[in-house]
């Protein structure tokens, strides 16, 4: 028992438990002796479940002891630069400061929430294979896929988090992040965000969709829509702190001869979401927590009686999440640059461009919020100023388009091809297909007609999974052996793709197919007359492949940690540095810094060197 | 640049600063009770601003190069001033949001607010940025009974502005029936006042700590990066006020 407690995870949750019911209890107390109503319809009311998780929160960060090293600053105590990890698994559940540990935290956790969210979706896609309502309840139907959505984007942020912790340190040439305490902070306070995202589900339900528009989010009484806003606003300060801790390290850490263009495309595009992350977060933090004060205090910010304006929610509310969309695909288009050269043996075509077209996205990302809005009530005259704003990111988007094919043009791929190279591949297929399904819904005369239908929702997983989810795949299949020391199986691997990608096509596809015919998006039960019925039982055969294809995926993972081929030098043949030391990554990054003294991407040029290492003392 | 400045002109910059902050100020309040222009209030805010982070929050000092090596104390500082920089930044999309719905919600109306403490506290806020810096500079100095002394008014000075906001204000206010649940006039009130008291009440936290570890000689005149932290910090603090100051006192006529 004392074993378990001393693992600093359990700790944590440990004093979660309890510092959400000192909170409730103080709330309680308070409500009790002012003579207000304490009691609620889930046990007490939600003041003290608001209060009972903002405590419960700060509870479980001092428990863990992930604040440790600050507490001692405080107190004028000096603490040493690096803590040493111990040996074995413990180091994961602790708060290590070592960026690949964080990193490896970041993804796996991603990967565990994914297999939670996945589930939700299987489950109300089942409901929908038929018409009518077979083993849901509308409300039901409504939690989980409010859950699947809302819990696929903490995935897509622990999952870019994962990639950019592990990968940015080793290719700019840092031993760690610029600040390895607020990295390992960043990490942390999203386990329970998601332990409060979770148990809203207990608490009644989240019955607005992931957007939580006022003024149904606001008028809903449940619990758990306050959970939930809870949840997503604590899981913004790890956006928040994960992208000030990464511009910094860019900024400040380079290895020498690392000028701004010669570093990989990947360090450009975390920069550039980072960005995002760093500023535009803020505001859903601020517009959920406008909801939340109006649902406590009856502050009447979306509510038009007080005279409120629920359209400012959205304002507030896109002005992130559009941008954010950006923050999900910046680092898997990054990782898509990334991996084409190594596999074609060529040239990045247009390395400057590329560059560029990653921040390009991000500040144009930033004009384009109202798009989402061109049917909510908003004034007239912003839709055309959106309209364009946004049919610009076709712009830089294409430019990426262009340097991938022209990438691949003639160059020299493996055969059979690489798993991580298929992934890429698919990647750019998928994504392809997603931004071609954009221009339509950006234009205002036709978005009138495609919004709030299932073309968005097919429009959106192609963006999600072209941008996000290939190319995540790509990332673990390519950087597996550097993190393990062990390579992943191929025959797996290619099971995982070639069940996967066709199956995503034809869900995709369908769901814009119906989408164009009117099936709208968000419902329960569609009416048997449109006769959509066929094409959903197509949609839920092929969710189904899709989550056997992330299965292998998971065998694969599993039976390759501890059995799989054990990675010697140069896996995949790149010129990256991280590749040009052993694997696993030794604790400190690189015992000998390098200096960058070439171009990063000259694949296939002769005498040409990117990165030189110090001699040898 | 002003840590090569002697002791005695670092001083007179500060002073001078201060009251430059002091007479716009008045100016402000001028302006809103005689011609009130959104535009003329805003200029004069941008400008107090400017002031404040030039010369009270050394935004200069970002662009400084670093000899020392990446493991250095100095070239530390610096990634560690471009940490506290982001934070910033970042935080004043929450402010800039609140100052959006404002003037979303109420346009050009204001809540019915006592003009005299507006100004009080506001003035007390800028009597506290003033001995911020005093403290700062006795540190950059070697003169820890300046810093102490200087941080020390800070807290008494930021207690203050906390009481007549939080203490005062929200009292009269509700007592003359503006709760926060009454109307959105309310709700924004205590919003944007309750957001920004939360600052200065970390702020406050922050400088506890501060001079407590100065008083057992944590700090010296060449390592004192809590000092400059705390400092920028609190400036921040009076900056987001200079504009939330004329956003719920000065702009508009009455609700």
């Amino acid at each position: 028992m004392k074993k378990i407690y001393s693992i600093p995870l359990i700790r944590g949750i440990v004093w979660q438990v309890v510092g959400l019911l000192v909170g409730i209890g103080i709330v309680v107390g308070i409500r009790a002796a002012m003579g207000l109503q304490a009691t609620g319809p889930f046990l007490v009311t939600e003041h003290a479940w608001v209060f009972g998780g903002f405590l419960g929160t700060l509870t479980f960060l001092v428990g863990h002891g992930v604040m440790g090293d600050w507490f001692k600053w405080w107190r004028g105590e000096i603490t040493s630069d690096h803590h040493e990890d111990k040996p074995g698994w413990e180091k994961y559940f602790g708060p290590s400061l070592d960026h690949k540990v964080i990193g490896i935290q970041y993804t796996v956790t991603a990967l565990i929430v994914m297999i939670v969210g996945g589930t939700f979706a299987l489950i109300f896609r089942t409901e929908l294979a038929f018409e009518g309502m077979q083993f849901l309840k509308p409300a039901q139907y409504n939690t989980l896929m409010s859950m699947h959505g809302i819990v696929m984007i903490v995935v897509i942020l622990l999952g870019i988090g994962g990639m950019m912790n592990y990968l940015v340190p080793l290719l700019v040439g840092a031993h760690d992040m610029a600040f390895p305490r607020l990295n390992s902070f960043a990490f942390w306070i999203v386990v329970p965000a998601a332990v409060w995202l979770l148990s809203s589900m207990a608490l009644g339900g989240i019955e607005t969709g992931w957007t939580g528009y006022p003024p149904l989010s606001a008028n809903m009484n449940l619990v758990g829509q306050q959970t939930f806003f809870l949840a997503v606003f604590i899981v913004g300060w790890s956006s928040v702190l994960g992208g000030l801790n990464l511009i910094a390290t860019v900024v400040r850490m380079r290895a020498k001869g690392m000028t701004a263009f010669r570093m990989p495309i990947f360090v450009w595009a975390s920069i550039a979401t980072s960005l995002i992350a760093l500023t535009a977060t803020q505001l859903i933090g601020l517009s959920f927590q406008m909801v939340m004060f109006q649902r406590l205090f009856g502050m009447g910010f979306f509510d038009p009686v007080k005279g409120g304006n629920p359209v400012l929610f959205q304002h507030l509310f896109w002005f992130y999440s559009h941008p954010a969309v950006y923050v999900f695909i910046l680092p898997g288009l990054g990782i898509v640059s990334e991996l084409l050269p190594v596999f074609a043996r060529k040239p990045l075509f247009g390395y400057k461009w590329i560059a560029m077209s990653s921040l390009g996205i991000a500040l144009v990302g930033f004009l384009v919020w109202a798009h989402h809005m061109f049917t909510s009530g908003m004034n007239e005259y912003l839709r055309v100023p959106f309209m364009y704003s946004t049919l610009l990111v076709a712009v830089p988007t294409g430019v990426k388009f262009f340097s991938w094919t022209a990438t691949i043009w003639k160059g020299k791929i493996d055969t059979p091809v690489p798993t991580p190279m298929l992934f890429t591949v698919g990647a750019v297929f998928v994504f392809l297909l997603g931004g071609l399904t954009g221009p339509p819904n950006a234009t205002v005369s036709t978005d009138l007609h495609l919004h709030d239908t299932y073309w968005i929702v097919g429009h959106f997983h192609d963006t999600m999974f072209g941008g996000f989810m290939f190319p995540f795949f790509a990332a673990l299949y390519y950087w597996f052996p550097k993190a393990t020391g062990r390579r992943m199986n191929e025959t797996l691997g290619k099971i995982h793709f070639w069940l996967m990608t066709p199956s995503f096509f034809v869900m995709t596809l369908g769901m814009m197919y119906i989408g164009l015919n009117g099936m709208r998006r968000r419902i329960a039960d569609y009416d048997p007359a449109m006769g959509f019925q066929p094409t959903h039982f197509v949609l839920t055969i092929a969710g189904f492949l899709i989550a056997l294809s992330v299965l292998v995926f998971f065998i694969n993972l599993i039976t390759s940690l501890r059995n799989g081929e054990v990675a010697k030098g140069n896996v995949w043949n790149s010129r990256s540095p991280e590749w040009q030391v052993e694997s696993p990554m030794p604790a400190h990054n690189y015992e000998h810094p390098f200096e960058v003294v070439g171009e990063p991407y000259d694949y296939g040029l002769a005498g040409s060197k990117y990165v030189e290492f110090a001699k040898h003392k | 640049m002003s840590h090569t400045q002697d002791k005695a002109s670092a001083l007179k910059q500060g002073v001078l600063i201060g009251v430059y902050l002091a007479v716009l100020t008045a100016l402000e309040y001028f302006i809103a009770i005689s011609f009130m222009s959104v535009t003329v209030l805003t200029l004069v805010a941008v400008v107090k601003a400017a002031l404040v982070a030039y010369y009270f929050m050394h935004i200069y000092k970002l662009n400084e190069e670093h000899e020392g090596g990446h493991d250095s104390f100095e070239y530390k500082t610096g990634t560690n001033r471009l940490g506290l920089w982001l934070f910033l930044l970042s935080d004043s999309f929450v402010f800039g949001g609140l100052l959006v719905s404002r003037f979303n919600l109420l346009g050009l109306e204001r809540p019915h607010l006592n003009q005299l403490l507006g100004l009080a506290v506001t003035a007390v806020l800028l009597l506290s940025s003033f001995f911020m810096n005093r403290a700062e500079t006795s540190m950059a100095h070697g003169d820890t009974k300046g810093f102490l002394n200087g941080i020390l008014i800070t807290i008494l000075l930021g207690t203050g502005f906390l009481l007549g906001v939080v203490g005062v204000e929200w009292r009269l206010a509700a007592a003359e029936g503006l709760t926060a649940s009454k109307n959105v006039v309310g709700g924004i009130f205590y919003m944007m006042t309750g957001m920004h008291a939360f600052h200065v009440l970390t702020g406050v936290i922050f400088l506890g700590l501060v001079y407590r570890n100065g008083r057992n000689g944590y700090f010296t005149k060449e390592q004192h990066w809590g000092v400059e932290a705390a400092a920028v910090y609190w400036h921040f603090v009076d900056l987001v006020w200079i504009f939330f100051y004329p956003a719920l006192y000065l702009i508009g006529t009455l609700s």
